[in-house]
């Protein structure tokens, strides 16, 4: 079979998401956000789109590094006002039987007893529907306001990370059997208590020594997925994700970026075509190429220069005001900014790339490119970028909302099925099964799995202690 | 003038909340409470019956001071497994439209920012129907999951709670006017900056310096709730309490508690009629007396008593597995819920419980009592508990799921009409009008308005 093409709908609880200063298209419906039916009406959308899921982002800071406040991003609506994502998923499930949904979470704010309590309820409302996005918080300005004191930069952040895995895992996967709930009414068992194991973890951040709060869910953990970059986070990725999530500018460096993930993943032990990577990519296609470039022309008419800084020094961690807009960003020596300027050359090594054209990259679906064309054209270069890359699919951003997803379903889905690279139907069954086959838990590969047994990892760890 | 009675359905994410056993009843739902169906077909019956609400209780550890350990809890499944309460009200929002939704979150396991802007997603999402029932946690399990070592004394808790309550209040109230939001496309400005600011709080246990993550939402600070009836919790519930939680056992117990909420309003300046209190209560109806007996009867062959005794105990800090089941309950002082003991002990001197007796009761509808007869016996009852205590209305469990609600829709809604006891459509707008009449937003003296930019 040819090789299928994945989609998920990239989103957030806010205005605008990616494509700041498209809030003021006409058609955009991307200010009711706080509304349901902005939410039911996309879910359903989607799913006659067949697209895998939608994937949440969140971020609990503000991005106040361009000019050093937040006035941009407020203007501009870049990422603030921003609303908390789990709790949209179930109304999101009640109109949908099939999509998937993953939200973005960061350990770095709530303990891991509620939280791991909250994906379980997830998982369970959505009938076995529910992925986690995970994220260590990239934004100072969030940590500053948890009380916690501020992430420490001196812990290492996957360090906290690793331990935080654990102790989900270990809720998860390893505090109720398959078998605990018996619901006997004869002998007036609901749950068999020696089937319930108290976690008992006490590690360097976390103490958490009782039982999980819920009965174990369809997928138990939920499906993972991850989007760090640096070679640290990539290593994360390779021992915890099951879904990569990247944003590269080019096929170039997005080839280089899969295959790092790839082996990163069979590095820590796991089949590396067992992991889905997509690349961030926002779509703009209309019946004819003709049309979609006057579409997309008419959405650039919308950019917001200055919004678009406003996320690219939050993401970037430099201030772009301090330089002018034709100012060449090879002249701006960080590292963020540097790498940057190589990955956007290997788009278009033609360009001398200014503050201007990263900003106006920015300005409609962030950091990943666009494609505008027609359905075959846009077809041709989806295929090309797989075929090129090795990437599995597409984290599709939206420019206009609800208008660049239901474009994608309207005329890029069915062109795409015509040519055999995309899902005509869904199968049956959990979030992962759909993605990969198998059954609705974490293969026995998974670090996840060590902690299926509490009694056995108790005991290697005694014995590794002699 | 006749006050109307308000009715909260009293629910829990989870199998056995307060009626332990009845889940082997074959006419219970209760293994359902993982599937949005049963929410979504309870809270349209719960719409059908006019509620003003749907009270979902939650606790963050498990009962285990019965027998000193979990085997108990989780055999009778007494508030174990757990959900999680507010990942269900989206589902529920989509499928009402007036319904509120009051949910328990415990503000010892949350900082204050991260908390705010939940609340505000859920006053955004169902256009103003939530409320927060403010826990500050009673189970040293809860506080163990969490990293502490077992949770702090009593009093310290309301300390640390009012100053959660003051940051929360400046984050819904005190960090964007409520024309901060443009959304001028032709002057390209969605939000004016100038019109949102940080908020900075500097306390004893709390720091923040940000602004709130969400725009104003229709009620901005939710509806408040509030269940502790210890006299740091009946200070604390005076202070920020729009709605009161009791539970007790008989019209002797309650009476007091209501007078003192309603005194204590009158000394820091709140109307002392403008805080709605609901005591817990179980309502066993059909057709007619006899009818609803033999149901009732019929349900108590399902009850189970170590599930009772799991619940007490963990509701009053006492392992009554130690206890002879025919010795009297003597009062103790412990860190757990002060009057949860008293119920049983000193709140009523003329009323002696064996431990035997405290089960039985607990058995169906927990602390509460139990209304079993006719919708015009019901409805007698509550008119005289009403009469006896001064409560505004009751926090409706249930003993069989979702029959129980079913009949309080079906049976006893209409008769309470009938005697113009209740309304016959919700008013529009947000919880807080429906429940109160006036502004969507809290008004003063309530301390939280106090931190309203405007």
């Amino acid at each position: 079979m040819t090789r299928q093409i994945h989609f998920n709908a990239f989103d957030m609880n806010c205005v605008g998401h990616q494509s700041p200063g498209l809030w003021a298209h006409p058609r955009d419906r991307s200010w009711q956000y706080k509304d349901l039916e902005y939410w039911t009406d996309l879910a359903k959308l989607l799913e006659r789109g067949l697209f895998d899921g939608i994937f949440i982002a969140d971020v609990l800071g503000v991005y106040d590094v361009y000019r050093g406040n937040l006035d941009t991003a407020l203007r501009a609506s870049a990422q603030i006002p921003v609303n908390e994502p789990m709790l949209l998923v179930p109304a999101m499930a009640l109109v949908t039987e099939h999509l998937g949904f993953g939200v973005t979470a960061s350990i770095s704010f709530e303990h891991p007893y509620t939280f791991a309590r909250r994906v379980s309820t997830l998982d369970h409302l959505t009938k076995g529907r529910a992925g986690w996005n995970i994220v260590t918080s990239y934004l100072e300005s969030g940590a500053r306001n948890i009380g916690l004191g501020g992430q420490s930069p001196h812990d290492d952040r996957y360090e906290v990370a690793d331990e935080y895995m654990e102790v989900v895992y270990k809720l998860w996967e390893g505090s109720w059997t398959d078998d605990a709930v018996l619901r006997d009414r004869d002998r007036r068992i609901f749950t068999d208590p020696s089937k319930v194991r108290p976690i008992g973890h006490d590690g360097r951040f976390y103490k958490v020594p009782g039982v999980h709060l819920s009965e174990p869910s369809p997928q138990r953990t939920p499906l993972l997925y991850q989007a760090g970059a640096s070679a640290r986070g990539q290593r994360f990725a390779g021992e915890h994700a099951e879904c990569v999530f990247v944003a590269t500018p080019s096929k170039t460096v997005l080839k280089k970026s899969v295959a790092e993930i790839r082996r990163a993943v069979a590095a820590a032990g796991r089949d590396p075509r067992g992991v889905l990577i997509f690349n961030l990519q926002t779509i703009v296609v209309d019946e004819t190429d003709e049309k979609a470039k006057a579409k997309y022309e008419e959405y650039r008419q919308y950019v917001d220069l200055d919004g678009a800084l406003a996320l690219g020094s939050g993401w970037m961690g430099i201030d772009f005001s301090a330089y002018g807009l034709d100012e060449p960003l090879r002249h701006i020596k960080t590292n963020a900014v540097q790498s940057s300027v190589d990955a956007f050359s290997t788009a278009d090594p033609s360009k001398v790339w200014t503050v201007r054209e990263l900003a106006e990259w920015i300005g409609i679906g962030g950091l990943g490119p666009i494609l505008v064309g027609g359905p075959a054209t846009v077809a041709d270069a989806l295929q090309e970028w797989v075929e090129e890359t090795d990437v599995d699919g597409f984290n599709l951003a939206y420019a206009v909302t609800h208008e660049t997803f239901a474009d994608v379903v309207e005329h890029l889905v069915p062109e795409l099925q015509r040519r055999g690279v995309y899902r005509t139907e869904y199968t049956p069954g959990t979030l992962r099964e759909k993605l990969f086959g198998g059954g609705p838990r974490l293969p026995e590969s998974h670090p996840a799995a060590r902690h299926r047994n509490l009694d056995g990892v108790a005991r290697q760890d005694r014995l590794a202690a002699e | 003038m006749t006050r109307e009675i308000r009715l909260n359905a009293f629910e829990m994410n989870c199998v056995a909340h307060q009626s332990p056993g009845l889940w082997r009843h074959p006419r219970d739902r209760s293994r359902d409470y993982k599937r949005l169906s049963y929410w979504i077909e309870l809270v349209r019956t719960l719409e059908r019956g006019l509620f003003d609400g749907l009270f979902i209780a939650d606790v963050l550890g498990v009962y285990d001071v019965f027998g000193g350990d979990a085997r108990a809890a989780l055999t009778h499944a007494a508030q174990v497994p757990v959900n999680d309460p507010m990942m269900l009200v989206s589902a529920m929002a989509a499928a009402t439209r007036h319904l509120g939704f009051g949910v328990t979150a415990n503000l010892s396991f949350e900082a204050p920012y991260g908390f705010a802007r939940r609340m505000s997603t859920l006053d955004h999402l169902t256009d103003g129907r939530i409320g927060w029932n403010i826990v500050t946690g009673y189970l040293d399990s809860a506080a163990r999951g969490a990293g502490r070592d077992k949770q702090t004394a009593h009093d310290d808790r309301y300390d640390f709670a009012d100053e959660y309550m003051e940051v929360v209040y400046k984050l819904w109230e005190g960090s964007w006017a409520d024309d901060a939001v443009k959304d001028d496309a032709e002057r390209n400005v969605f939000v004016d900056p100038s019109r949102v600011r940080k908020v900075k709080h500097q306390g004893e246990h709390l720091r923040l310096d940000a602004l709130h993550l969400s725009e104003p939402s229709p009620q901005r600070t939710p509806v408040l709730y509030q269940a502790g009836t210890s006299p740091a919790g009946r200070n604390f519930a005076a202070r920020h309490a729009e709605c009161v939680f009791m539970s007790g056992p008989s019209t002797v117990v309650i009476a007091p508690r209501v007078a003192a909420i309603r005194a204590n309003a009158v000394k820091l300046g709140r109307d002392p009629r403008g805080i709605v209190i609901f005591t817990m209560a179980t309502a066993i109806l059909a057709e007619t007396d006899e009818e609803a007996r033999e149901k009732y009867e019929d349900y108590k062959r399902y009850a189970d008593f170590e599930g009772a005794l799991t619940l007490l105990s963990g509701w009053t800090g006492v392992d009554f597995s130690k206890l002879d089941p025919d010795q009297v309950v003597e009062h103790v002082e412990n860190e757990a819920g002060r009057t949860a003991l008293e119920n049983i002990t000193r709140a009523d001197p003329s009323r002696r419980w064996t431990v035997r007796q405290a089960a039985e009761h607990v058995c169906i509808g927990g602390i509460g009592p139990v209304f079993v007869g006719s919708p015009a016996t019901v409805a007698d009852q509550m008119e005289r508990w009403i009469e006896a205590t001064d409560i505004d209305g009751f926090n409706l469990c249930y003993a069989v799921r979702p029959e129980t609600f079913v009949d309080v829709a079906d049976l006893l809604v209409p008769e309470l009409q009938r005697r113009g006891r209740y309304k016959k459509a919700y008013r529009e707008g947000a919880l807080r009008q429906k429940l109160f009449g006036g502004s969507a937003r809290l008004q003063a003296p309530h301390v939280g308005a106090s931190h309203r930019w405007s």
